[in-house]
């Protein structure tokens, strides 16, 4: 036993607080704080391996594969058309124009005219003009990409006006292509004249934008070196000098390797023991991102045993998500009963008729239907493999014979496509419920990843898409919770969104400030992102 | 381990000789090329089976690449870009046409040149199974033979005591403690990252320390503990080390002289043996530790199903496995006339 000691002592330190921050001590002030930005310096920036850190397609944004999940590149490299921005705690998020001067909408939801800013240039010296933009959107509208835009495009339907003006027309109403640009493809203006000299293979790997750094060396997957572009269209902007993106093989290494200097910010920690050790570490900063997309525990309504109405009662009975936040994550999160997060537009943290947890009335259901044997799945990550544990216990309580499993990616593609699945644990919505994984995509008839085939509810959320008034459109997905509630559709559990780690002196929206997920990780706005020198 | 020191013989011409023997007159020639043909079989049984296996994980390219979000038309679309809607056996023997003609074919995904990925990634690897390996043999031999010098004496109780400890660690969590102790807690090492050769020896030593002492550190327990058992037995056992010391040869000199070079079989064996899993220890590693190696290249091209890249990486493993081998079979010779001259 004695010969384990220094081991036991070790493993001690790395599951307990090993940061010594003492008890009282409070993260610094979070926003645009630490005074006046200051030009200059470099920045190590992690990004999980199996999420951000993996560009294995390369950094086109026709032809990436990933693009999705490579947000904070595409940023880097490109800027963006439009960006989202918020106040320093996440709120009044809007998307705003960046190089992209206006945006507009005619009033039959048709018609999207996009005006450029005059002068921006490539950093090969190509201007940025709607005949660019023209040009990029039509290849990215040819290519597989999971951040493709899903426009409803007229035919011919992209016109250049203008040297500087762009316009698009629809078949149907799509007022909520603005609020798509942030986290898709199209926003991402590529420069014409490098990709035709360089070729689409070497194109990827070293890609030329307008943005505020460009491309010094791409190692695929690997690490991703960018340098400050000279010739960028904001006036004073970037801050940084360089901006390294380096692919790291989880949390905990991530965590280790801030701690021990050799990177200055992780995007997107999930894992809870070291969020809690992060907070109480004064050396790092903290800010858990405004969560859009609660959890719901999806179920198949086209087979048994959650094609009985009583089945999927029972489930909601049983079901205690308040419980589990506290219980795991020390209410972190905010639990939502609906697909809207309190990051997101129009959170409606109450549906009208929810059905609330009731042990008895869960027992009593599960008699009547003389016992209930659920396959419960979920995709193979840390919170989530944590709540459909805490799920197994609580509906166990209530008589339900529960089996978890967690799949990778691939497995949980093969569940859904195969039909036979039974329950899921997923998240659902988006910052607004029709752009990126919408609603839609989780209660659709005829999705390939939804559980229930409802035209009532088509006919809400299609609505809700194509309705230009903010109000309206809040109404009809008030609607679309409650209809959801009220046939016991899919419970919707903790609103979920990861947290940022910054090193003490580094400023920067969506790092030290919140700003809305879109997808998954918040949009950081890397041109005003500096650090203490 | 040249063979020029080894006797020639002179080419016969007698239709009873093989072509194969007739052709190579030396024996450690022979086994050299005997080995090198049997490599074929081996390399085509490792790169079938891989396909297999991949084929059976669920997912493909395309899937994996666009992620649960994509609709089933992007994902039909980028099959056909693919080429995925061939079936798997066209897929692999074209694969195999072009790497027999030394071309290893262009990634799935990035479309770059697998064998250019591999020029940038090898040394990594190459680099870390080296210093692994060399510095945990440079330290169990002197471990090991201080240690069977005096069994259950100080230095063998303690260099026993650790090697338990060396032994009974994962090394994803040996790798984590050492990044806790030595990068977090004293600020002494770097946690992760790799830097070229070319910007200086030492820049690139420095950040090489930690992981290759995350998979060396086992592998020395293991050495240490197998040769010094070892040592202990010919010390205790065999006629040739009384007869040694009767004729009053001194311990260190029969030790090191007699013991040691006949223990020194057996643990080249298992150094040969050990070079394979030692390849794989470097994929987890490289993950931790932030290395752009072969292993995180395997790695990423198995999630996203990347069979060219994947076959690439396993062909550059399997045959450091067939190569090692060989050594040690060559080594053989060189200690043990009996072998070196055939008479088997």
């Amino acid at each position: 036993m004695k010969k384990l000691a220094p081991i036991a002592a070790a493993l001690m330190i790395l599951t307990a607080c090993g940061s010594g921050g003492d008890d009282d001590s409070t993260d610094p002030a979070a926003g645009g704080g630490g005074g006046e930005p200051v030009a200059g310096g470099e920045l190590t920036v992690l990004e999980d391996a199996s999420f951000a850190g993996s560009w294995p397609a390369g950094l086109d944004p026709a032809t990436n594969t990933t693009g999705g999940s490579n947000i904070a590149m595409n940023q880097a490299i490109f800027g963006g058309l439009f960006l989202l921005k918020a106040e320093d705690d996440g709120s009044n998020a809007e998307v705003t124009p960046n190089q992209a001067e206006s945006a507009e909408m005619s009033e039959d939801g048709l018609t999207f005219t996009v005006k450029l800013r005059d002068g921006i240039e490539f950093s090969d010296g190509t201007p940025l003009d709607a005949e660019a933009v023209r040009f990029n959107w039509e290849r990215d509208l040819a290519n597989p990409c999971t951040c493709k835009p899903t426009w409803p495009l007229a035919p011919n339907g992209i016109s250049v006006v203008d040297p500087l003006t762009v316009q698009l027309t629809f078949t149907r109403p799509y007022p909520a292509i603005l609020a798509s640009f942030p986290a898709s493809n199209v926003n991402w203006i590529a420069s014409p004249t490098a990709l035709e000299e360089l070729g689409e293979d070497a194109f990827k790997i070293t890609p030329v934008g307008a943005g505020p750094f460009t491309v010094e060396s791409n190692q695929l997957s690997s690490s991703l070196v960018l340098k400050k572009n000279p010739t960028y269209f904001k006036e004073g902007l970037p801050y940084l000098d360089g901006l390294t993106f380096q692919s790291i093989g989880g949390d905990q290494p991530a965590y280790q390797a801030l701690q021990a200097g050799q990177a200055q910010v992780y995007e997107g920690l999930n894992t809870t023991p070291l969020l809690e050790q992060a907070q109480q570490n004064d050396q790092l900063q903290v800010v858990v991102q405004p969560a859009t997309s609660p959890y719901v525990i999806q179920l198949n309504t086209a087979i048994a045993p959650f094609n009985d109405v009583k089945a999927r009662e029972a489930i909601y009975r049983a079901t205690d998500f308040e419980a589990i936040n506290e219980g795991i994550f020390k209410g972190t999160y905010d639990v939502s009963q609906s697909f809207t997060g309190p990051g997101g537009k129009f959170y409606e943290p109450e549906v009208e008729g929810y059905p609330e947890y009731d042990l008895d009335a869960a027992k009593a259901l599960v008699e009547e239907l003389g016992g209930l044997t659920v396959r419960l799945g979920t995709i193979s990550n840390y919170v989530a493999t944590q709540i459909n544990t805490a799920l197994q216990t609580q509906w166990q309580e209530a008589g339900i014979d529960v089996e978890i499993n967690d799949y990778q990616l691939s497995g949980v593609i093969q569940e859904f496509t195969g039909g036979q699945w039974q329950a899921m644990l997923q998240t659902a919505g988006a910052w607004d419920p029709a752009a990126g994984v919408g609603v839609g995509f989780r209660f659709q008839s005829g999705v390939p990843y939804s559980g229930v085939d409802d035209p009532a509810l088509d006919q809400l959320l299609n609505d809700a898409s194509a309705t230009v008034d903010e109000a309206e459109r809040a109404d009809l997905y008030r609607q679309a919770g409650e209809l959801i509630a009220k046939n016991f559709y899919a419970p919707f559990g903790l609103a979920f969104a990861p947290a940022n780690i910054s090193a003490a002196g580094v400023h920067g929206p969506g790092l030290t400030t919140k700003i809305p997920p879109i997808l998954v990780n918040a949009g950081v706005i890397w041109d005003e992102v500096w650090q203490e020198q | 381990m040249t063979t020029a020191t080894l006797p020639r013989v002179p080419v016969s011409r007698d239709p009873r000789v093989s072509p194969l023997r007739r052709v190579t007159g030396s024996p450690a020639l022979r086994l050299v090329v005997k080995r090198l043909l049997m490599a074929i079989p081996i390399m085509l049984g490792v790169t079938v089976l891989t396909f297999w296996v991949l084929s059976l994980i669920p997912g493909n390219a395309a899937q994996q690449l666009l992620g649960p979000e994509a609709t089933p038309e992007d994902i039909a679309l980028l099959e056909e870009r693919l080429g995925l809607n061939e079936s798997g056996v066209s897929r692999y023997l074209s694969w195999l046409g072009n790497a027999v003609t030394g071309d290893l074919g262009n990634s799935l995904v990035s479309g770059q040149p697998v064998s250019d990925v591999l020029g940038e990634r090898l040394p990594v690897t190459g680099e870390l199974v080296f210093l692994a390996f060399f510095v945990s043999l440079l330290l169990a031999v002197p471990v090991a033979l201080l240690a069977a010098y005096k069994p259950n004496g100080v230095v063998d109780r303690i260099s026993m005591m650790i090697s338990t400890l060396g032994l009974s660690v994962a090394n994803y969590v040996l790798a984590l403690i050492l990044v806790l102790v030595f990068a977090v807690q004293l600020g002494a090492l770097p946690a992760i990252g790799y830097v070229p050769l070319s910007e200086g020896l030492w820049a690139n030593l420095e950040p090489m320390i930690l992981p290759s002492a995350a998979i060396g550190l086992p592998l020395f327990c293991f050495y240490t503990r197998f040769l010094r058992g070892d040592l202990v037995d010919q010390m205790q056992q065999e006629e040739y080390v009384t007869t040694a010391r009767a004729k009053g040869i001194g311990p260190w000199q029969v030790l090191i002289k007699h013991a040691f070079r006949n223990s020194s079989f057996g643990l080249i064996t298992v150094v040969g043996l050990n070079l394979g899993a030692l390849i794989g220890g470097t994929v987890i590693i490289e993950q931790i530790f932030a290395l752009p190696g072969v292993g995180q290249m395997l790695l990423q091209a198995i999630n996203t199903r990347d069979f060219v890249v994947v076959q690439a990486a396993v062909v550059i493993f399997a045959l450091v496995a067939v190569v090692a081998n060989l050594l040690v079979d060559l080594m053989y010779a060189v200690l043990d006339p009996r072998i070196r001259y055939g008479a088997r």
